[in-house]
């Protein structure tokens, strides 16, 4: 069922992808044009994904609720990561984001703390002092 | 003679202090990433190029290094394969059939001595086979037209799912949706900005790199919790720690043969590292399998699919070098490499850049031997590793995907554009679509443009220009053959309501 539903939106994707691409104008004197490329792979993808409504796989398997929490949790945990990066500065956002990590893959609280802070300051050495990276240190607290 | 002095240039090359050091650091980090269950060589590559770019490496030097890390993936995958019966990376699945068996009765140390031979004489064979055939096949393709190039890009899209078996709607699917991702930008013809919504941040396009990364490192971290929640038993013991000479080379005719099998799987479209271990492997089984004793740890039985995939992966770099055209994840990701290295693969390589070609080679020569040297003696450090606890691992792997990617442009807007393709990867897997076809498109998407461009401007605007090659006409032959091949297995598969 999934597949059908997938090759829907891929289908959707592709008829407006290829709607787009009819927009662009062709360059003076060039005998392919920005369109043609894009026109053929859309249209491509668009066959392609009427052979996936007719022909579905069976669905996979759905995850198990705490492991689709964890995983939700990761991602917020990514998405945090880089939010926090410039503002708080690579060694103390590091230090969060690898001890959230840390948790979230099984480790206590003290190890997850202790992972964290020797992997945000050892990142912090190896790459901005030893291979002269230059990353941001805390910009939040020293401007 | 001239492969012979361009070789012995080679060597001149590669045996610099500071590449043979990045040699050895390769071979050890790729044999470790190669062990750790869940991170394959498609990661351990992606995640590492934009270290060596940060470390300020010379082209040469980091090509070197990656490559030293892709060889060393081949042999350390065996290692967990045999202790834990957990691949470590997806071409050592037939190593567990006959590899974990032996371990299980206290012949651990004989089963990774058995293989590493194998992988070593495998990934030598597979050297030997690109340093003799790679330039020919080079010196041929210096007369393929921008017609041709475009059939043969046709061809890699059209055969990476190979004889799989997998629904190759889906295959095709990832290779149209790799292709339509690449003309995200300024388009290089003309100039004209396509799909990028008007975000200034689109019109470089997307960076392979950072697809890479957000596709195969990202998703195998959200991943992660599905496929290893359940963990299995403990390892194996390793017993005494060196094998007996003797033993080691029991497996010996057999990896000889999983050589010549797995290089001619890896030279091949579509095939790569995990089709070489798997022929060899039946293949092994039907020459010498008289008693029924493989799958029970039979010392042919790992020693013909390490050979298989270790030559596998040095034959698939033939069509990348000389063609540009990679035929496996692996080699995509070393194409994406040598693209942002600015290294242009194809068959003028060879005769412009003859140092890094050979460079290349020769190092490959030293990483065989490297790791024969590491894989023998120091086997049990790599084992002891395998107990490093995932919760340490897994942030320290994702810190430095991060680190690597925001050292390329500095902008926060990339790692969100990798953790998008992180989601897109995941949700391909889960669909159980292929995600390598989606790199392959995004990288060459650009150069297949290009050369229909070139040829139609030969022709004035003629399409007919792409069928009056015989060439090309062969080219698109043998994909079309394969294509019938691919669907006729899918088709026939389709009764089998058990298979997932």
């Amino acid at each position: 069922m999934i597949d059908r539903i997938v090759g829907a939106v891929v289908f959707m994707i592709s008829v407006s992808a290829f709607w787009v691409a009819r927009g662009y104008e062709a360059g003076f004197g060039d005998p392919l044009g920005p369109a043609v490329f894009p026109q053929m792979v859309a249209g491509g993808a668009a066959i392609l994904s009427l052979g996936l409504m007719l022909r579905p796989d069976p669905d996979p398997k759905a995850q198990s609720r705490p492991a689709m929490t964890r995983q939700i949790a990761t991602l917020a945990v990514l998405v945090g990561y880089v939010l926090l990066l410039e503002p708080l500065g690579f060694p103390l956002s590091t230090t969060l984001g690898t001890a959230c990590l840390a948790l979230l893959f099984g480790a206590g609280p003290a190890k997850a703390g202790v992972t964290g802070l020797a992997v945000g300051l050892s990142l912090f050495v190896i790459f901005d002092t030893v291979l002269g990276l230059p990353l941001p240190f805390a910009p939040a607290l020293f401007g | 003679m001239d492969i012979l002095t361009s070789l012995i240039g080679g060597f001149a090359v590669a045996v610099t202090p500071l590449n043979l050091a990045l040699a050895v650091f390769g071979c050890f980090a790729g044999t470790l990433i190669g062990a750790l269950p869940g991170l394959g060589p498609v990661n351990g590559v992606a995640i590492l190029i934009p270290v060596a770019f940060a470390m300020k490496l010379e082209p040469g030097s980091a090509l070197i290094m990656l490559s030293c890390i892709y060889y060393g993936c081949m042999y350390g995958g065996r290692i967990s394969s045999i202790m834990l019966n957990i691949p470590g990376d997806e071409p050592a699945i037939m190593t567990t059939l006959d590899g974990y068996p032996m371990a299980r009765r206290g012949q651990a140390a004989k089963a990774l001595g058995i293989s590493a031979v194998a992988s070593f004489t495998g990934a030598t064979f597979a050297t030997l086979g690109l340093t003799f055939f790679a330039p020919l096949l080079a010196k041929a393709a210096i007369h393929f037209g921008p017609a041709d190039y475009f059939a043969l890009y046709v061809m890699a899209f059209a055969t990476i799912g190979g004889v799989t078996g997998v629904n190759p709607f889906k295959t095709l699917l990832a290779a149209m949706l790799g292709l339509l991702l690449a003309s995200v930008g300024l388009d290089p013809g003309t100039g004209t900005a396509r799909f990028t919504f008007g975000s200034f941040h689109l019109y470089d396009g997307f960076d392979p790199i950072v697809a890479i990364v957000g596709l195969f490192a990202v998703s195998e971290i959200i991943m992660y919790f599905e496929s290893h929640a359940t963990s299995g038993a403990g390892p194996a013991k390793l017993g005494r720690a060196l094998p007996r000479l003797r033993e080691v080379f029991e497996g010996f005719p057999a990896a000889l043969r999983g050589s010549v099998i797995g290089f001619i799987c890896g030279v091949l479209p579509g095939a790569g590292a995990s089709l070489g271990a798997f022929v060899s492997y039946s293949t092994e089984k039907q020459i010498s399998d008289k008693k029924g004793t493989f799958g029970t740890g039979d010392p042919r039985g790992i020693a013909a699919p390490e050979a298989g995939n270790n030559a596998a992966s040095g034959g698939a770099l033939i069509p990348m070098l000389t063609l540009g055209v990679p035929g496996s994840g692996t080699t995509a990701v070393m194409l994406a490499l040598l693209v942002s290295l600015n290294i242009q693969p194809g068959p003028l390589l060879f005769e412009r850049q003859p140092d890094i070609v050979w460079g290349l080679i020769a190092a490959l020569y030293l990483a065989n031997v490297v790791l024969l040297l590491l894989n023998v003696p120091m086997v049990g450090l790599f084992t002891r590793l395998l107990s490093l606890p995932q919760w340490l691992l897994m942030p320290v792997v994702v810190m430095v995907s991060f680190i690597g990617i925001y050292s390329i442009s500095h902008s926060t807007f990339d790692l969100f554009v990798m953790i998008g393709f992180g989601l897109l990867g995941y949700a391909l897997r889960k669909l159980e679509i292929s995600l390598v076809p989606v790199v392959l498109g995004l990288l060459l998407g650009a150069d297949m443009e290009n050369n229909l461009r070139r040829a139609l401007s030969i022709s004035g605007g003629d399409f007919g220009i792409l069928l009056q090659s015989p060439i090309a006409l062969v080219i698109y032959g043998f994909t079309a053959l394969m294509l019938m091949f691919s669907f006729g297995i899918a088709m026939r598969r389709r009764p089998d309501p058990l298979e997932g």
